[in-house]
């Protein structure tokens, strides 16, 4: 049988646009191309803007992973303008991102993974769900689904207690350079507590349980979807008056073990089939480029590939000793959430109340900054260089960019290709449903995955498609 | 309930006991319903250049809850992050429902989240590939525009270009009233409020088209300043200002934005009514204006010294 191209598009349920194209050989996947069909050009729109708007407007390149944009170029400017972050701010700003997590993971569970699974109710939103690979029997199958109308309620209240502390969600405004600039006050901190408590029921009673059912029904998931073991995380909840610890630790892990912290120069960035073309010495988005089929450009650490996520930090922390499949990336998230539940209830308890905790510094030490953590979907990266405390370039590696990667120059694939590739596909009816659950493992949020090197400034040809950050 | 009093209810909700807007308005769409054998609100919705934070916000809607609006309010019947088709099944419900509105058999309402990209010839923001090419998010809004009942631009970047059109607008962003000839229901907020995006839902299906202000914004939820409702207001008239971030004083001086943002945040509050950003002991940013972001900063520089908002002041 000659292969066969199968175009891929639109693959909803996630975040921002995305398409793909696989070719089949023999009823196998033998090549896939990941395309994100989305261009935003974020990092010139914060060129030449005052340096602390970028935890404002940074947020604004991502709507369901907001915070984590906001923290990170936060620490960018603790680190600028040599701020000491006092002891209460440190809890509540890992309580916020604590909170923005759960919200993250219970809504990518339910809302996204689930009718991968489980077969909805034949009404909207869930017409021509086309599940031909349903496993469950009627009354589980129920059941399940009416979970989804719970976990809407368990995500809004994490979105809840993120919103007491920071003022709204998504898109929060107290978690700023200095510290944070609501008092944790009785008040806030028992109904947090409260909020938090029937949210921790629900991941007992719902999330975990109903990870064991889908991981069971769908074992042969944990052979399907599998990639070279290369994981990495930058280290997740910063702690100490600098941001200076990581109570999850950051590495890179491979078949040789785990390395220390992953090294910020050893990260390179290349645009050979992405949708960008050098214009008057410049790089600038070009969607008829021969080759390119995407708008995400392809990151490499020391020259390799690396898949970033809850897999990654789970695995590389020990907390989670499975494989690289994609059962393994669903359960690593809804691990990963129990973990991060009762890691808020702990900080929580180590409030004292108080003033707003929050002392911002006004004068820059520093004309170069880069501040990196783990947000949801994996490694985050912002790089400002000012001038007067104005911006002259910012730049953003998401974890969209690692894990959707298109190929390099030398035709090596990104994580998602890669998990795509060789799949086995026993009915030709089965193709999206397949392709479908292995790409939203990996929580797909392309509204972050676009962004761009430096359009106008001191771009020369030969720094283009290799460009170091640091 | 006549019109007047629905709309005085929403203007009102935020002032009552419970906050809950389903106790009041669910039961008046269940017997609306009633009365029109129980038809819904047929939605499409379609995502294009923004940060996906609208439907996110959506989300946080409570009483009623998202799936309380999916089963009793709107039928949903496209929408690249809700909908359970995907690929080819997906376009398909696309198809037939512009179809069924070509009959004149079920009109939709359109939701567009997101601003429309001119450049690269549309091509920075698509849709879906389909075995013809690029369905662009300028082809396919001109296109689901042509037939829709109502059309609802959702978030900022919808209504006026927000975020995404900032300068120095990489993309040639504009709003969604900039490429359709006809009224658009401007439902602006970086990101929106669930409830003004829920309520104008609400009275289009129980009422009609909203009474709108000359930015195509619905008036019950846009009618007044975010300054005139301040909490802090007492402290700008004696002109007693916060020196820093986390002071309880009036925010003018770092930077709020409010006596030029139109939106009720400071009643309605956000997320089950529990915040909002200057009671977060910060600035308001003017998330729902026209000329948010690019209007708004520097974030915390003081009104009169924001980038091109000299005279402004005071203009929606």
């Amino acid at each position: 049988m000659c292969p066969q191209r199968v175009l891929f598009s639109p693959i909803t349920r996630l975040s921002g646009l995305l398409s793909a194209q696989v070719i089949l050989d023999g009823g196998r996947v033998a090549e896939a191309y990941v395309s994100s069909p989305l261009f935003r050009g974020f990092e010139s729109i914060m060129g030449d803007r005052a340096v602390t708007d970028a935890v404002y407007l940074t947020q604004r390149v991502c709507g369901i992973c907001s915070l984590a944009h906001g923290a990170t170029a936060s620490y960018l400017l603790d680190e600028l303008y040599d701020n000491e972050i006092p002891e209460n701010a440190q809890y509540l700003r890992n309580i916020m991102y604590g909170a923005d997590f759960l919200q993250n993971h219970i809504r990518h569970f339910y809302l996204f993974s689930l009718p991968d699974f489980v077969q909805m109710p034949d009404r909207p939103p869930f017409l021509r769900q086309n599940l031909l690979d349903a496993r469950f029997d009627g009354a589980t199958n129920e059941r399940l689904a009416a979970h989804y109308g719970e976990a809407i309620r368990a995500a809004q209240k994490s979105h809840q207690i993120l919103a007491l502390f920071g003022g709204k969600a998504p898109h929060q405004h107290s978690f700023v350079h200095g510290g944070v600039s609501v008092a944790p006050t009785a008040d806030k901190v028992a109904q947090a507590g409260a909020l938090l408590q029937e949210i921790e029921a629900f991941i007992r009673t719902r999330l975990l349980p109903d990870t064991d059912l889908i991981a069971r029904a769908y074992g042969d998931y944990f052979y399907i979807g599998r990639t070279p073991l290369r994981l990495l995380s930058f280290g997740l909840f910063r702690f100490g008056p600098k941001n200076e610890r990581f109570l999850w630790k950051g590495g890179v892990l491979t078949e040789g073990g785990v390395t220390t912290e992953p090294q910020v120069r050893l990260i390179r960035e290349e645009a050979a089939h992405s949708w960008f073309s050098p214009v008057d010495g410049a790089l600038a988005p070009d969607p008829d480029k021969p080759g390119g089929y995407s708008f995400v450009k392809t990151v490499r650490y020391g020259g390799e590939p690396c898949e970033v996520g809850p897999l990654a930090r789970m695995r590389i922390n020990g907390f989670y000793d499975g494989g690289t499949s994609t059962m393994d990336r669903i359960c690593a998230r809804s691990l990963e959430t129990a973990l991060i539940a009762g890691l808020m209830r702990e900080w929580l308890g180590r409030l004292v109340p108080g003033e707003p905790p929050i002392a911002q510094k006004k004068t820059p030490v520093k004309g170069q900054v880069t501040a990196v953590t783990d947000a949801m979907r994996g490694a985050l990266l912002h790089s400002a260089t000012v001038e007067a405390e104005r911006v002259v370039r910012y730049d953003i590696i998401t974890p969209t960019v690692w894990n959707f990667s298109p190929k390099d120059r030398s035709g090596r694939r990104g994580p998602v290709e890669s998990a795509l590739v060789g799949t086995e596909i026993p009915r030709p009816e089965w193709t999206f449903t397949m392709l479908g659950r292995i790409i939203r493992a990996y929580d797909p949020c392309l509204a972050c995955g676009t962004h761009i090197i430096d359009l106008k400034k001191d771009a020369s040809p030969s720094r283009l498609f290799e460009y170091p950050l640091q | 309930m006549r019109r007047e009093d629905f709309e005085r209810l929403c203007r009102n909700w935020p002032f009552g006991r419970g906050h809950a807007l389903a106790g009041a308005v669910l039961p008046l769409v269940r017997s609306h319903q009633a009365g029109r054998g129980g038809g819904k609100l047929p939605v499409i919705w379609i995502e294009t250049c923004d940060s996906g934070d609208n439907n996110i916000s959506f989300l946080n809607t409570a009483a009623p809850y998202v799936d309380q609006v999916f089963s009793g309010m709107i039928d949903l019947i496209y929408s690249n992050t809700f909908m359970a088709a995907q690929g080819a099944d997906a376009l398909a419900l696309l198809q037939d429902a512009l179809v069924r509105a070509g009959q004149g058999r079920r009109r939709y309402t359109l939701v567009v989240e997101g601003a429309i990209p001119l450049g690269g010839r549309g091509r920075y923001a698509v849709i879906a590939w389909t075995p013809s090419g690029p369905l662009t998010a300028y082809d396919a809004v001109r296109w689901l525009g042509k037939e829709a009942e109502y059309v609802v631009a959702l978030g900022t970047c919808a209504a006026f270009g927000g975020p995404s059109a900032a300068r120095p607008n990489p993309t040639e962003s504009v709003g969604v009233g900039d490429v359709l000839d006809r009224t658009v229901i401007n439902v602006s907020g970086c990101p929106v409020n669930p409830d003004w995006f829920v309520g104008t839902l609400a009275h289009l299906l129980l009422y009609g088209m909203p009474e709108l202000d000359e930015r195509g914004r619905p008036v019950l939820f846009y009618g007044s300043t975010v300054h005139r409702h301040c909490q802090r207001r007492s402290y700008f008239d004696q002109k007693v200002f916060a020196k820093r971030l986390g002071d309880r004083e009036c925010m003018f001086s770092l930077g709020c934005a409010g006596p030029k943002t139109y939106a009720d945040c400071p009643y309605r509050l956000w997320v089950d009514h529990v915040s909002w950003p200057v009671k977060a002991n910060t600035p308001c940013i003017g998330c729902t204006n026209p000329d948010f972001p690019d209007g708004s900063t520097p974030f915390f520089a003081p009104l009169p010294e924001k980038a091109g908002q000299q005279g402004k002041a005071g203009q929606p």
